[in-house]
């Protein structure tokens, strides 16, 4: 039964949970009931009184002034929005808030974008009534930061900062101090932006309904020509942005309310480090080498080069000493054209994409047990969970948004659960933080299994109806010795125990995971493990559970999806299977190779060993950020052919025959799908830049250049080939997918799908899978020469090898890599913070600066990739992961001594 | 109708300690709830007494306890507002500094009727030293067993603790209460939620003033019914009255309630009358909050009857001709008395205090006092008036917590009841301003 409340004396039905101001809104526009205050993504707050509303209890009864926002409906209710009461109070409220605010509005720089002006405009304030007096007009603007700007002159203390800040970020920088007139917003310990603990996320910026708290973009600012909504690249988030663009120049950047992934909320990558995008440095021109230099050419001698060696090299060495690389960084219509030029028109498997170097295991890993590579929740179900475990993952830097989300969540105190070698920020919040060695996150996770069985914690229903091979997998786990684990992993074995019963005993239990955990050596057994606890504990097919691989690069989920990997084509079908090879050769129109193709690290011993020719890399790096750089420069250097598609000169592109200068997702339109599945619309917000090409356009233009007949590039077109061949995105429509995208699978008929294996999996029943840790080889051969273990990891202010992040203001905020040292580590090499350090494994050495901290515990060092200066990756190894391929990015045995100066190679 | 309940033994030697307080009585009521009574049966004498909240509202008590969720699983907190920074009102710090025992007892016998099993007194900062005698008297109870694990083996455990807060008024407002506890900024909650469903760490919650909780052991002993009978109608049993001003004897009382307010005023029990001979001019008879009456309101209401030491008597002829019993802040003014000055320095008092949270408060209170200062310094024009009554209005009922009725109530009353002295420091500003004297805050408190 609705329940109905009457709103100026008409009758209207309310929902149960309705404050008068949602009720009102429901049927009025936004603005019929004025507000200062509220906001759409923060909770009511009721400070600043200007929605106040009369209410009734029985008609013509007695009124009673109620703050809208957060006064609950009340059946049968009186609500009078504007009686003259109500209009003079209104008034009264925003005169006294004029009193101590100046009236420069022309000057402002959020002139008719100020929601103080809408309110003063829609009372009617005329005249101050107030005397002038003591005001704060005189307060000093905070421009020391590089993005977030204040002027608290202009501040009217609606807290909506503040609450932007601790409700949506969570990270509690600002506050309100002093009392009464003196009430005044501060960050941290009274300090500036830059010094204060703001990550410059922005939200209290986009909060402040004033210029109190803006940007130097002047975000709030009317002065775009237009704006445009689309999706952030920095992670595989997905924030939706909305780009406000100025004589064809991006303006600057906010994050819609309404947008599913992100409410209003982004990073400091999202919202404010655009600026990459016509920095000089961007390829304005495709380059050829001649004499052994790299000198501008046209596109037309560009593609005549490339098509030519490529023919020539097909010819004389055969398709198969051609590869491709494709990038998750590039939308799904660009990795499905670059798979289908490989395939189709160069005619080989050789295609693979840097989901090797990242996720390939998740892939793998959840196909084996469950059938499908992918999250198997949305992010929302983070409101529906009861205890969260994060494993080898650093959501507040490196997905910043979801990172948010999660820490709010492990800050109400509910069961958290954390297995990291380094103290992460959310570690600190975790109710178990399992800081375990790196490398052991099988055995540690063979500990909770243990625990699970010993302590009869199965969800026997779920193991008989939906999965097969448990006997089998019990009779592993409880021949584990789990004394030998405690060793091996460096974890208490009673604290690993609190931890399994956490997860077990929850109603809700959903996981999240990383490079931390995909980067390894058992980097696939880890994710069948965590496979294994979600299906042993029954944590699938529902809300506020599952498995969910935290995707790295925004399309990695989409760069897979679309059949970048030898063994699997568009839509995970198998390439090396016959009857489906039919099937690919009949859609693409011509003879698909079935031969087993090569995976990136395959790529580079097989230009060692002399047989690959020519590699084709889209919008990828691979010199800077695969492992052991040497190795990889090396293997670039023997080809006949390097052609590199790129947006800067990056280290590998200076190594290239041939470079392409594509343009940015700023310029491109097309699909990027994000670690929920959401197939989400990128939408070109200025021009590319002039010389560059799409991505997309460029694979299309050579493959006609090579004789293939394909289309000119529309991403609606591509899209509508890949919706005809890849089964989950059937129901993908190009004109369908709205603001917020979908999640696939997508069925014929539109409808998309937030949680898989609701009923049953792919695979019909889910599969256990047993592992059994093995020490990593690179320990085992080095560790008694290198006796550090060395893992790496992310910074908040910067993408990966930081070509675009390094070219914005972040790079004011983050200035270098450094090593993290536990201080008693450090005292044994005399090292103190600052001190340059230099590192050694079997491959190389390198020079870093030292940060002392505790995050690491005493034998493990830790660093970031951000700057290439430092070739960090100098150090790294070719182990990888024994399944997928996946490099060991996350243990490398080192020995560390203090240097003496600037080490150069 | 002198009847002493509270500080009946305030005179034994030694009472602070306690076994002097045992030998008087002290924890019977706890015996006997705790073993004799079930929790509820508790919370029932409570409401059959009608004892009402002595903190300001007079909100029935036994009715607050009820109201107190119970939800599975989930803790249950008492809270004591011992916060006590209400200009006029200084009866909780008496009754604690001299009978911490009372107190303690009341906050066990309570928090068993609530099933609380961890509780709080939040003390004003600035009452340091009383601080340290409740923290006395908690460690004596402790170590007598009658606080901590399974107190008297009865299976009720309960631990207390004493917090002490920085030095706000806000702090006395119960939510903003309870945001202090929590360690935060003592900003008031908006409401819904109300404690007794989400309060202390978001638990439900019980906030009583001091008073109020030093009263249940009393009611326990003698039963709720035959509390009922002290008193007169609603307003039962006994309240402590912080009298200060021009009188000649100032001091805690208790009253029953009941008791006529000439007596109070003019009998040698009591204030014994006003100081120097002087005529009455003013009474704030339940704190600075609460609106200020001429004498002869005081004394007699509208209607001519005799004015009642009572919730409805004070209330009688609501604000127009009335006030209320508040904390029982009492604050006499003699006919030297500036009406103008004085709301001047209270005003100025709830500007300082506001925490700054609605509009209407943070910035109405500092434009009430501006305007107040122009009357003084002779610069104020009729208008002034008019507009101090509009914004005033504009306060009251409309902001997060009562601090804002707290502000608007003795502008109201002032102007209500002495608008023509307002009018004469417009016309008149010199021959008026030298003579009258006021009230400092802290003189008063002090007192
Ligand atoms: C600004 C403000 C200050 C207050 N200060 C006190 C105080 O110091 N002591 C107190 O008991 N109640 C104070 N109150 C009332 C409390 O909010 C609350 O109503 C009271 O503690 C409830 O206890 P009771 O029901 O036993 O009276 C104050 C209220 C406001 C609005
Ligand atoms: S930018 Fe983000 S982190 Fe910084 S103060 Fe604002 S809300 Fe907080
Ligand atoms: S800075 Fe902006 S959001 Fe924060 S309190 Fe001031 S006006 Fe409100
Ligand atoms: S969280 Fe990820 S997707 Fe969102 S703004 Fe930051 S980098 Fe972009
Ligand atoms: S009424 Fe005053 S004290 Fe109370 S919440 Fe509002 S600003 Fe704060
Ligand atoms: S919007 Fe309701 S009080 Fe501000």
């Amino acid at each position: 039964m609705k329940k109905t409340a009457f709103i100026n004396d008409k009758p209207y039905s309310f929902e149960p949970g309705d404050t008068i101001l949602s009720f009102v809104r429901r049927y009025f526009e936004r603005d019929f009931v004025p507000t200062l205050c509220d906001a759409p993504n923060l909770d009511p707050y009721g400070a600043c009184r200007v929605c106040s509303v009369d209410v009734a209890l029985v008609k013509d009864g007695p009124c009673k002034a109620q703050a809208s926002c957060h006064t609950p409906v009340m059946e049968n209710s009186y609500i009078y929005t504007d009686s003259e009461r109500i209009k003079r109070l209104r008034k009264n409220i925003v005169e006294l808030v004029l009193t101590d605010h100046p009236l420069d509005c022309l000057t402002c720089e959020v002139n008719n974008n100020c929601e103080l002006q809408t309110v003063a405009a829609r009372v009617g304030i005329r005249d101050v009534r107030y005397p002038e007096g003591k005001n704060h007009l005189d307060r000093k603007k905070d421009l020391s930061h590089p993005y977030m700007t204040s002027d608290f002159s202009k501040c009217i203390n609606c807290a909506r900062c503040v609450r932007a800040c601790d409700e949506v970020q969570g990270e509690m920088v600002l506050n309100m101090a002093g009392r009464g007139f003196d009430a005044h917003i501060i960050k941290s310990f009274n300090n500036n932006f830059f010094d204060s603990d703001c990550v410059s996320c922005g939200a209290c910026a986009q909060a402040c309904p004033t210029s109190a708290i803006s940007d130097v973009f002047e975000s709030k600012s009317v002065s775009a020509d237009k704006k445009v909504r689309t999706v952030c690249t920095y992670c595989g988030v997905g924030c939706n942005l909305e780009v406000a663009v100025t004589n064809g120049k991006v303006k600057s950047i906010q994050a819609p309310y309404d947008a599913a992934v992100n409410q209003g909320h982004t990073c400091l990558k999202g919202r404010f480090a655009f600026s990459f995008y016509n920095h000089p440095d961007r390829l304005r021109t495709p380059l050829i080498r001649k004499n052994g230099e790299l000198v501008p050419a046209t596109w037309d001698e560009a593609y005549n080069y490339i098509a030519n060696e490529l023919n020539r090299i097909k010819k004389e060495h055969g398709p198969d000493a051609i590869g491709g690389i494709s990038s998750a960084r590039c939308t799904n219509e660009e990795n499905f054209l670059m798979q289908k030029f490989i395939r189709a028109v160069i005619g080989t498997n050789n295609i693979d994409s840097c989901a090797r170097v990242c996720h390939s295991p998740t892939a793998l890993g959840m196909q084996r047990t469950f059938g499908t590579g992918a999250a198997t929740n949305s992010i929302i179900d983070l409101k529906y969970t009861d205890c969260v475990m994060v494993i080898g993952a650093n959501p507040t830097d490196a997905h910043p948004v979801t990172g948010a989300k999660i820490k709010q969540f492990f800050m109400k105190g509910k069961p958290s659960i954390v297995i990291d070698p380094r103290r992460t920020e959310l570690a600190r919040y975790a109710t178990y933080h399992l800081q375990l060695r790196p490398g052991t996150n099988v055995a540690l996770l063979n500990m909770m299994l243990y625990y699970i069985v010993m302590d009869g914690l199965e969800d026997q229903k779920f193991i008989e109806s939906r999965t097969e091979g448990y006997e089998d997998f019990k009779k592993h786990i409880l021949n584990l010795d789990i004394n030998e684990l405690e060793k091996v992993t460096g974890v208490d074995k009673s604290l690993v125990r609190k931890a399994a019963h956490a997860y077990a005993t929850s109603p809700n239990a959903m996981s999240f995971h990383g490079l931390g955990v995909t980067e390894h050596s058992q980097g696939t057994y880890t994710v069948m493990l965590i496979a294994d606890l979600a299906m042993i504990t029954g944590n699938i097919g529902r809300r506020g559970v599952g498995v969910n691989p935290l995707r790295g690069q925004n399309n990695v989920q989409g760069a897979a999806d679309m059949g970048c990997q030898p063994h699997q084509g568009a839509g995970y079908l198998d390439s090396y299977d016959p009857e489906i090879n039919k099937m690919y050769s009949a859609f693409y129109g011509v003879d698909v190779p079935m031969r087993k193709g090569l995976k990136i690290p395959e790529m580079y011993d097989a230009s060692l060993a002399g047989k690959m020719k020519a590699m084709w890399l889209m919008g990828e790096d691979n010199a800077q950020t695969d492992p052991n750089t040497q190795h990889v420069v090396s293997a670039f250097k023997q080809l006949d052919l390097l052609v590199v598609q790129d947006i800067f000169l990056s280290e590998t592109a200076k190594l290239a025959h041939v470079v392409l200068p594509a343009s940015s997702f700023l310029e491109k339109s097309g699909t990027f799908t994000n670690g929920e599945r959401r197939i989400q619309r990128v939408n070109a917000v200025v021009e590319p830049l002039e010389g560059t090409k799409p991505d997309g356009q460029i694979m299309c233009e050579i493959m006609k250049h090579m004789g293939f007949n394909q289309p000119d590039y529309h991403p609606g077109v591509v899209l509508d080939e890949i919706s005809r061949v890849v089964p989950f995105f059937a129901g993908v429509k190009w004109d369908e997918l709205g603001e917020n995208g979908k999640q696939w699978p997508v069925k014929p008929d539109g409808t998309d799908t937030e949680i898989l294996h609701t009923e049953s999996f792919k695979l019909g029943k889910g599969r256990f899978q047993t592992a059994t840790w093995r020490e990593t080889e690179e320990l085992k051969s080095n560790s008694e020469q290198f006796p550090y273990i060395l893992t790496t990891n992310r910074e908040l202010e910067h993408y990966n090898n930081g070509t675009m992040t390094r070219r914005t203001g972040n790079v004011e905020i983050l200035t270098e890599d450094v090593l993290l040292i536990n201080p008693a580590d450090a005292q044994k090499h005399n090292i103190a913070d600052g001190d340059m350090v230099c590192i050694s494994s079997a491959r190389g050495k390198i020079d870093v600066k030292a940060k002392l901290t505790d995050e690491v515990k005493s034998g493990v060092v830790s660093s970031t990739f951000h700057f290439p200066d430092i070739h960090m990756n100098d150090l790294t190894s070719s182990v990888a992961d024994s399944e997928a391929m996946c490099p060991e990015y996350k243990v490398v045995a080192v020995s560390i001594r203090k240097s003496k100066g600037v080490y150069k190679k | 109708m002198s009847r002493k309940i509270l500080l009946k033994h305030i005179d034994v030697p030694g009472i602070r300690g306690l076994k002097a307080y045992r030998e008087n009585g002290g924890y019977q009521a706890l015996e006997k709830a705790l073993k004799s009574m079930k929790p509820d049966e508790v919370t029932e004498e409570v409401k059959k007494s009608g004892l009402r909240g002595r903190g300001g509202a007079g909100f029935p008590a036994g009715m607050k306890w009820s109201f107190i969720a119970k939800p599975e699983g989930v803790p249950r907190y008492l809270v004591c507002n011992a916060d006590e920074s209400e200009p006029g009102t200084f009866k909780d710090r008496y009754l604690m500094s001299h009978l911490p025992h009372a107190l303690i007892e009341g906050m066990i016998v309570s928090s068993f009727a609530l099933g609380a099993n961890t509780s709080y007194i939040y003390i004003r900062g600035e009452m340091l030293y009383v601080y340290h005698i409740l923290e006395e008297a908690i460690a004596e109870a402790y170590e007598a067993g009658l606080l901590g694990k399974n107190i008297l083996g009865s299976g009720f455990s309960l631990d207390l603790y004493v917090h002490p807060g920085g030095g706000a008024y806000i702090c006395g407002e119960e939510t903003a209460l309870i945001e202090s506890l929590e360690g935060k900024r003592g900003n008031p909650r908006i409401k819904p939620p109300f404690p007794a469903v989400k309060g202390v760490w978001g638990c439900p919650t019980v906030v009583n003033n001091v008073e109020t909780i030093a009263s249940v052991p009393h009611i326990v002993n003698m039963g709720g019914d035959e509390y009922a009978k002290i008193g007169i109608g609603k307003s039962t049993g006994t309240k402590l009255i912080s009298a200060c001003g021009h009188i000649n004897k100032p001091g805690v009382y208790e009253i029953e309630l009941g008791l006529p307010a000439e007596e109070f005023l003019y009998s040698d029990n009591y204030c014994g009358g006003i100081r120097n001979g002087k005529k009455l001019k003013a009474v704030v008879a339940g704190g600075s909050s609460v609106p200020i009456l001429p004498g002869e309101l005081f004394l007699k209401t509208a209607n001519g009857e005799p004015r009642l030491m009572s919730y409805e008597s004070l209330a009688d002829g609501g604000f127009a001709s009335g006030t209320m019993l508040g904390s029982g802040g009492f604050i006499v003014m003699d006919e030297d008395t500036s009406i103008v000055k004085n709301l001047w320095n209270f005003t100025r008092f709830y500007h300082h205090e506001s925490c700054g949270q609605c509009s209407p408060c943070r910035e109405g209170t500092g434009w009430m006092e501006k305007l107040l200062h122009k009357f003084l310094d002779g610069h104020a024009t009729i208008e002034d008036i008019d507009l101090l009554w509009d914004i005033q209005s504009k306060i009251e009922g409309k902001t997060i917590c009562p601090l804002g009725d707290a502000a608007a109530w003795p502008v109201a009353s002032a102007i209500r009841h002495f608008r023509s002295e307002f009018e004469e420091y417009v016309k008149n500003p010199h021959s008026i301003k030298d003579v009258k004297h006021y009230f400092r805050i802290n003189n008063l408190v002090e007192q």
